[in-house]
């Protein structure tokens, strides 16, 4: 929708109530109310609340107009006059009400004093559906104005447009390619046998009787009535008398009304009937025609506000909500509430949509992607290495550390690519966490990166020189020991006794005590009490510690 | 789903209730076939008026056409398989598409097309079939070459069915009405019939080419009808001069709309239910039916299937869909009762046709009642009685020898019930029994010695 303020709607339509009668000027402020209200809907959601504030202006402006006595408005191409006097001007003709008036033929529309709000809507609701561009084979504003049946305000309208020749010439081809269509001679036979007549009476038929058989064709009774032509269609249908695809185009125009109309347990009733149909053209057929984006709308209108619940009915649609749009809403979900009930729809699509689930989870919201990956872990399990690959593009820290320690977990093979590639991020737990994930995802080509993020950065915190020492020591144990022997070597120089310096030592030979821990090298524990013989006692702790894990390693891989 | 009625004042409600209209009535038309229709719509509209320019630099045949020409080719294609039938109208410098407005924005090409084919007297294509390459460069060198002095558009019409193009329908010249246009409101119930007749015949047409069926002309001739009433002659007068399918279906219309405003349906279900007594035996039409009792299974189904050619939902096309399908139907049918539509239709046709087939030996009184005296059985009780109180003791069409010799025959349905034995009749031809002179009233049940068949 664009924005537009309601001052914007219709501002440039002038009315000069200055120049003008009483009654002129409470006409044009009608008028205006009507244009402004009947457009609203093609920039606001029905739901807005300027469209209920149009509507009540609306209704507040016709009282008053129509106070003395009815109001006859005449329409031109671009003005409404009453009783001549101009009450409505716009030259632009996609905003003027009194162009797409006048173009549709109507010519007059005469409100009586006390006309009933609901006609008034009802003349609202056909200029809205006019302004909002619905074009529909069926009906145009002439036939909508007419079948409207008011009783409080009249209309004079004529054709849209008409031929326009002075000497009309006969209709030449009619793009016919014969003489016309006939049935065959003789049908309707046989005829029923009739009973004998008998004599001719005029007779009451209660109104019961008729009011029943009118309920049966009411406005309410349109989707179920609906729904049982899709039954009678989809029978015919496998019988062979209908076209599977005459069906199935039947059911998706019906299925977009019940969306439109929020019928979700009709929605489920129709989705039951066509996942009913046996396997074949016809099924296949109706399925692929029901999937529809516009689903997840009518699952979210479904939910009373603040409840995060689906209704039972949504179970039955679920196959039918297409995990795109799904995904699409739930990037752009301000909602919390909203956005959990997106992740229980997406979820319900797993296994089948896991790529397509995937491939978006970078772009989700961070409690959906995390969700989400929770749900491809359950319930796609052999997805759920690329899941976690997928989160490391998220931009969400926490997220991504979830994913590196999920990969740190992962007995598959991930590329180690992003994860060297994160040891340069400016998130120690990132780091931490990528270099546990290389630990054992990486190769030796990984063991340079490692080694340099130790070497080459300063200002490591002695965690992250474990991580790195433990993955330097898994990815390349040879050149890993090496640059152990020479991190462990204590060096009393002058530079090395300067307070920076000693710092980056004490980091490495952090880090070489925890690679020496990994190495599966015989002297490694003797190695690693010698250093704890020297050190302070933060180190003999953490040497303690990392011989403790060395071995309950040791002990769970043999 | 719709919030807590009780909850919501009444500008709330009207508010709710606006937003589900306007979702309903968009269900009906996909925006994003609006949308193709509008882009597509455009080019063709800009291909067609550029091709028509590039014909004063060279012929058709040129390659400078080849691009251009399969790009028409292709959008034609496209918008076919979206639209069926393509209507390209121009009206003073708009264009439409199938009443979609294409954009011109003051800009030459699509805005010069209405020049273009004015110069034949011609304001608009339908494209009932997608043309190929080769047809498109004859359309495009017959609307470029010089027009006929006399009858453009008919000359026109005549070359391009002489070349293969008989599936062009070229339309007059259109214009936005300038004038308050009373008497459009006010036509004669003579033209509302005939007119009415005509476009059942064009339906026909449009459905045995393969066609979607328009709704909207039907509808707007059903709404006339409607607001004149059925207490006029010109609605029960023998439709002479006109294909018989559509007298029948004009005859089923009137019965069934009469039948069923007497049962207080509102004007917008009588206006559907009109379209589909129209056109409910268009399923005749398919291929292989014919006269025999298979047929006339088969027939109801086959008109659903025409039905479906029409695309999006709509109230409408569910009560017609219903209607056609049903209207066979028994009204005891252990699989259960026909629609009100399909009861309508049922109903009026069996007494049309009952007419139709024994007219010659039986008065329509009799066939009316036999008609529903079978109410329970074939028909819906009520409609039966309510048909028998519309059309009177002496239905529309009956002969009747009155006391003193002279014959006349009932001319429209009883005005009221008061009026149940004492139509408006007319004199009839002694030697053809054919109305003649003015329309009266009977003046007294006692006048009239015996209803006589034929």
């Amino acid at each position: 929708m664009r924005p537009r303020t309601p001052d914007q709607l219709d501002s440039d339509a002038t009315a000069r109530p200055g120049e003008q009668s009483e009654q002129g000027k409470a006409a044009a402020l009608f008028v205006t109310a009507l244009a402004k209200a009947s457009r609203a809907f093609t920039l606001y959601d029905a739901k807005n609340a300027l469209v209920r504030q149009f509507i009540a202006e609306y209704r507040a402006r016709a009282e008053e107009a129509t106070s003395r006595g009815p109001l006859a408005l005449d329409v031109l191409p671009f003005d409404l006059s009453r009783a001549g006097e101009v009450v409505y001007h716009e030259d632009d003709r996609e905003r003027s009400l009194a162009f797409k008036l006048f173009r549709d033929g109507v010519r007059r529309i005469t409100v009586q004093k006390g006309v009933p709000f609901g006609e008034l809507l009802e003349l609202l609701q056909i200029l809205a559906i006019r302004f909002t561009g619905i074009r529909q084979a069926e009906e145009d504003v002439v036939t909508l104005l007419r079948k409207a049946e008011f009783g409080g305000i009249q209309i004079v309208a004529v054709e849209g447009y008409v031929p326009d020749e002075d000497e009309p010439e006969d209709s030449p081809g009619t793009g016919r390619d014969d003489a016309g269509s006939r049935p065959p001679a003789g049908t309707d036979r046989p005829f029923p046998r009739l009973p004998a007549p008998g004599p001719l009476a005029w007779r009451e038929v209660p109104e019961t009787l008729l009011a029943a058989l009118r309920a049966e064709e009411s406005e309410g009774a349109l989707p179920a009535n609906a729904l049982g032509l899709a039954r009678q269609l989809l029978a015919l249908a496998a019988q062979g008398q209908v076209d599977p695809a005459e069906a199935a185009g039947y059911l998706g125009d019906l299925r977009s009304f019940l969306i439109a109309d929020g019928q979700l347990e009709m929605l489920a009733a129709l989705a039951e009937m066509a996942a009913a149909q046996p396997p074949g053209r016809l099924r296949d057929a109706v399925l692929r025609g029901l999937a529809d984006a516009r689903l997840v709308d009518a699952l979210l209108a479904a939910v009373p506000e603040g409840s995060h619940q689906l209704p039972p009915e949504a179970a039955k649609l679920l196959p039918f909500v297409p995990a795109g749009a799904v995904l699409d809403r739930l990037a752009d979900e301000p909602s919390e509430g909203r956005r959990d009930l997106l992740v229980r729809v997406a979820s319900a699509r797993l296994p089948a949509d896991a790529e397509a689930v995937v491939a978006r989870l970078p772009g989700l919201p961070a409690d959906a992607a995390r969700e989400l990956w929770r749900a491809v872990t359950d319930r796609a399990p052999a997805r759920a290495d690329d899941a976690s690959a997928a989160l490391l593009d998220h931009p969400d820290t926490d997220v991504r550390v979830l994913a590196l320690e999920a990969i740190s977990r992962s007995e598959g093979r991930i590329a180690s690519a992003p994860l060297v590639k994160l040891l340069g991020s400016p998130a120690e737990s990132l780091r931490i966490a990528a270099a546990r994930a290389l630990e054992r995802h990486g190769d030796a080509a990984a063991a340079r990166a490692v080694a340099t993020a130790l070497t080459g950065r300063k200002g490591q915190s002695l965690p992250e020189a474990e991580a790195l020492g433990r993955a330097l020591g898994r990815l390349h144990p040879a050149v890993a020991h090496r640059l152990f022997e020479e991190w462990l070597v204590e060096r009393r120089s002058l530079l090395g006794a300067l307070g920076s310096g000693k710092r980056e030592a004490d980091v490495l030979r952090w880090a070489a005590v925890a690679g020496l821990g990994v190495l599966d090298l015989p002297d490694a524990e003797a190695r690693i009490q010698a250093v704890a013989a020297k050190g302070d006692a933060d180190l003999k702790r953490y040497c303690a510690a990392t011989l403790a894990r060395r071995r309950a390693e040791g002990r769970r891989h043999g | 789903m719709a919030e807590p009625r009780e909850a919501l004042d009444e500008v709330g409600q009207a508010q709710a209730d606006l937003g589900r209209a306007i979702g309903r009535a968009r269900s009906g038309e996909d925006r994003e076939l609006a949308g193709q229709v509008r882009e597509r719509g455009e080019q063709i509209s800009v291909l067609l008026a550029g091709l028509l320019k590039l014909t004063r630099v060279h012929a058709p045949d040129n390659h400078a056409f080849d691009t251009p020409v399969a790009e028409l080719a292709r959008a034609l294609a496209a918008l076919d398989e979206l639209l069926g039938t393509v209507h390209l109208v121009t009206v003073e410098d708009q264009v439409y598409v199938n009443d979609v407005r294409i954009r011109t924005d003051g800009r030459s090409g699509a805005k010069d097309l209405g020049l273009e084919l004015s110069r034949h007297n011609v304001g608009g294509i339908s494209f009932h079939r997608p043309l190929g390459d080769a047809q498109l460069r004859k359309l495009v060198g017959a609307l470029s070459s010089a027009p006929n002095a006399t009858a453009p558009r008919r000359t026109l019409a005549d070359r391009l069915g002489r070349e293969g193009l008989g599936s062009l329908e070229l339309q007059g010249i259109f214009r936005f009405q300038t004038t308050v246009d009373e008497g459009a409101r006010e036509r004669a119930p003579e033209m509302v019939a005939s007119r009415l007749l005509a476009l059942v015949a064009e339906a026909f047409d449009a459905v045995g080419s393969g066609r979607a069926l328009n709704p909207l002309p039907l509808r707007r001739a059903v709404l006339e009808a409607i607001e004149i009433g059925f207490a006029v002659p010109a609605f029960w007068a023998p439709f002479e001069g006109h294909p018989p399918h559509a007298a029948h279906a004009a005859e089923v219309a009137f019965v069934a709309l009469l039948t069923g405003r007497a049962a207080g349906f509102a004007a917008a279900y009588l206006q559907d239910i009109g379209i589909a007594a129209l056109v409910h035996d268009a399923g005749y039409l398919a291929p292989g039916l014919g006269d025999d009792a298979a047929s006339l299974q088969r027939h109801g189904v086959e008109g659903a299937r025409v039905l479906l050619r029409q695309k999006g939902f709509h109230e409408a096309k569910v009560r017609r869909l219903r209607a056609i399908l049903e209207h066979h139907r028994d009204y005891a049918d252990p699989a259960g009762r026909p629609s009100p539509g399909g009861a309508l239709l049922r109903l009026a046709e069996d007494y049309v046709n009952a007419v139709r087939f024994y007219g010659a030996k039986i008065t329509r009184a009799a066939a009316l009642s036999a008609v529903q005296r079978a109410g329970g059985a074939f028909y819906h009780p009520a409609l039966a009685q309510l048909m028998v109180n519309a059309l009177g003791a002496h239905p529309p069409g009956s002969l009747l020898e009155l006391r003193d010799g002279r014959m006349v025959r009932v001319a429209a349905p009883p005005a009221s019930r008061e009026r149940f034995a004492l139509p408006v009749v007319q004199h009839a031809d002694p030697a053809t029994r054919r109305p003649v002179g003015p329309v009266f009233d009977l003046p007294s049940a006692d006048v009239v010695a015996r209803a006589v068949p034929g």
